[in-house]
């Protein structure tokens, strides 16, 4: 026990001090600032300007309510956000109007056009066209008003008294709740989640690429030189891969308590909403089951390479498996209860970022939480188990890498 | 006492080590000498607990080698290499913690060593900003900062200067004097020849010769004279006792028949030449080390 203290000692000293730690320390924080604040300023940021916006309605019946609903959003000075105007002229074919706005559209006079084709009749429908893909938000907005004219119009057609038309439609928004066994709630947000289960992603995934690439490549420098054989000659390969996991581990948790310090001084100071970190503790667990998880799996694979390039080679594998999720991430909040989720979120490589995902869109059973967490301790168990096998033989073997018929015979051993 | 038995290691399809015994006794510097590829290394690893022989066993003080022992062993393999960018004390103390003894502990001794091998003023250096010879103290130092039992050197001398040689070489005569056991591996002859009291000489796997030096070179000892004289000594060469000769400028080295008195050859010799020196030849280690390997190649 001692000798693993001793390891994990030297292993923590002379990383901390490692320019590689530095640089994940301070970019880290960096790349998350910049995902969470400039995710925060696209998705919410009001336009500066007033947007002028064409209607081409032959009818007339959409102009008037249209220009009414959208001019009433702002901008920051008070100004409207939107000015509506009519580009629909009496005896004009349709194809000579839209040539014509689309080229004011291009010479940058006005901001969109929108479209209104078969007006007047059931088989409506509106079409947006603008110079560069339309702000999100725009046409959100258009689009509500659109729907809305369209429901009154048709309501007044059925004869519906205009009082009870104007009760039904001024309902508002719906806010989405979630609601769970234990009759707890949460608001959800898109945005939000995604942000705030790719910050802690891409922040396990930093933590991990850095340290175990630093792991690589000291186990590198140390059987290059017979280093190696000095170490196991002082204490025994379970010994030092304990040590090794240990130290890193103790680096890893050092790097997080100085984010969780930057983040909470964010969080106070309003940079960063703190919707962020309502599923910190839950998020921390597998954070930290995530982190254990990588590194023994980087140690046993780590001790099988000789050379710097080998190492480079092989550090660029197992990014690619932790990048993995951070693809998977966008299909996965759109729709978290697909299949593929869910197995994915009991597949040990991908278990810790799904269900840091997962836990941000939703509520998950307390009994799948329970059994993931079982799941993700069996499986350090099982790597460190593996990787002690892997680790005896590999430090010890030079020149090329072992072929995988060779890794299960050594594990057999 | 340490004792290797039986020792056999095959790794894949080739027999590194085979059916290999020895034995050492403390205050005794060993020398395990043999060609490269012989087999040597995997004979340390072994006995270091790196490795599991794939037979026999080996011993210290009556008990099989294992991890207990870890502390008492001093290692400096044939290699050299340090964390090249840690501090020279960093270091030093590190390899102290692995071999068990406390930061206090490790102090003292780490300062002692780099005093009495001239490197106190490179403790707080970077290991890289190191001369390669200062680097080997450093590494030496490791090796037998914890005062181990049982120290093996894997080829101790290479790389050092004459004076460094003779530093490092005091300090494992110290080592023997205070009743340690030591295994030297080495391919120099010469050191080997002053140093070990006890050789094993392998050769692919196998142990071929071995002893006490003195024992081992009275076994090799061909009748071999050397002669200096003055006169025309070319009728020597037609003598019957003559196996072989060498002749160089008023001297020459014979070797005589088997079991044929030195004395009777003199005799033949003073009255048709002047002697001036006359004397029996023993084999230089390095000549065994070179006649054994040759004629185990020549016997397969």
């Amino acid at each position: 026990m001692k000798k693993i203290f001793a390891v994990a000692r030297w292993e923590f000293v002379e990383k901390i001090k490692t320019r590689t730690f530095l640089i994940s320390l301070i970019i880290s924080p960096l790349i998350i600032i910049l995902f969470t604040i400039g995710g925060q300023l696209i998705s919410s940021q009001e336009n500066d300007y007033t947007k002028t916006i064409g209607v081409i309605d032959t009818s007339g019946i959409y102009f008037f309510p249209l220009k009414t609903k959208t001019e009433q959003y702002t901008i920051d000075n008070q100004q409207p956000a939107y000015m509506v105007v009519n580009l629909a002229k009496k005896n004009q074919p349709i194809d000579k109007l839209l040539a014509a706005s689309d080229s004011l559209i291009i010479r940058g006079v006005i901001n969109g056009v929108l479209h209104i084709k078969n007006s007047g009749t059931d088989s409506v429908s509106a079409e947006f066209r603008s110079k560069a893909a339309a702000n999100f938000k725009d046409v959100r907005r258009l689009e509500q008003a659109y729907n809305e004219i369209t429901t009154i119009i048709a309501l007044e057609r059925a004869g519906i008294n205009p009082e009870l038309i104007n009760k039904i439609t001024s309902a508002s928004n719906i806010v989405q709740v979630q609601i769970s066994e234990a009759g707890e709630e949460k608001k959800t947000d898109f945005i939000t989640t995604f942000f705030s289960s790719i910050i802690f992603i891409l922040m396990l995934m930093t933590l991990v690429i850095s340290s175990g690439g630093m792991l690589i490549r000291s186990l590198v420098e140390e059987k290059s030189n017979k280093l190696i054989d000095i170490i196991i000659s002082s204490c025994t390969p379970d010994e030092l891969l304990a040590g090794k996991i240990f130290g890193l581990s103790l680096l890893g948790f050092v790097q997080i308590l100085i984010w969780a310090v930057i983040g909470i001084l964010l969080t106070n100071s309003a940079l960063i909403s703190a919707d962020i970190f309502s599923n910190i503790f839950m998020i921390l667990i597998f954070f930290v089951l995530g982190f254990i998880f990588y590194t023994s799996l980087f140690v046993g694979i780590g001790s099988i390479v000789s050379t710097e390039q080998e190492a480079q080679q092989i550090t660029g594998y197992l990014s690619m498996i932790l990048v993995l999720p951070v693809i998977l991430a966008i299909p996965a909040i759109e729709n978290p209860d697909t299949m593929i989720v869910k197995i994915l979120s009991y597949f040990p490589l991908t278990l810790p970022t799904i269900m840091m995902l997962r836990l941000n869109l939703g509520i998950i059973p307390s009994t799948e939480i329970a059994l993931s967490i079982i799941l993700m301790l069996l499986s350090i168990y099982l790597t460190i188990f593996i990787s002690a096998r892997i680790f005896r033989i590999g430090i010890l073997s030079h020149g090329k890498m072992p072929s995988l018929k060779e890794l299960i015979k050594w594990i057999k051993e | 006492m340490l004792i290797i038995k039986n020792l056999r290691k095959e790794f894949k399809n080739v027999v590194a080590v085979d059916n290999l015994s020895f034995s050492i006794e403390k205050g005794k510097i060993f020398g395990l000498l043999g060609p490269n590829g012989a087999g040597k290394t995997t004979t340390i690893r072994v006995i270091l607990n790196i490795i599991k022989p794939s037979s026999g066993e080996v011993t210290f003080n009556g008990e099989v080698i294992d991890k207990k022992y870890y502390d008492i062993i001093g290692y400096l393999p044939e290699e050299r290499g340090l964390y090249r960018n840690q501090r020279v004390i960093d270091v030093i103390l590190y390899f102290a913690s692995l071999k068990n003894l406390s930061r206090h502990e490790a102090l003292t001794k780490a300062n002692y060593w780099l005093d009495r091998m001239g490197m106190q003023k490179y403790s707080s250096k970077r290991v890289r900003e190191l001369s390669k010879g200062s680097q080997q103290k450093v590494q030496f130092i490791t090796a037998v900062l914890h005062n181990p039992e049982l120290l093996i050197l894997d080829e101790p001398f290479t790389g050092f200067d004459p004076i460094n040689q003779q530093l490092i070489k005091e300090v494992i005569l110290s080592f023997a004097r205070e009743g340690r056991i030591i295994i030297l591996s080495t391919h120099q002859m010469e050191t080997a020849e002053k140093l070990c009291s006890d050789i094993l000489l392998i050769n692919e796997g196998k142990g071929v010769c071995s002893g006490s030096l003195s024992s081992i070179k009275k076994r090799f000892a061909a009748n071999n004279v050397k002669i200096e004289f003055e006169g025309d000594a070319s009728f020597i060469s037609s003598l019957p006792m003559i196996e072989s000769i060498d002749f160089y400028n008023n001297c020459a080295e014979v070797q005589l028949a088997e079991n044929y008195q030195p004395n009777l050859f003199l005799k033949s010799l003073i009255e048709k030449i002047t002697i001036k020196h006359f004397s029996i030849i023993e084999p230089t280690l390095n000549k065994i080390f070179i006649d054994v390997i040759k004629e185990n190649h020549t016997n397969k």
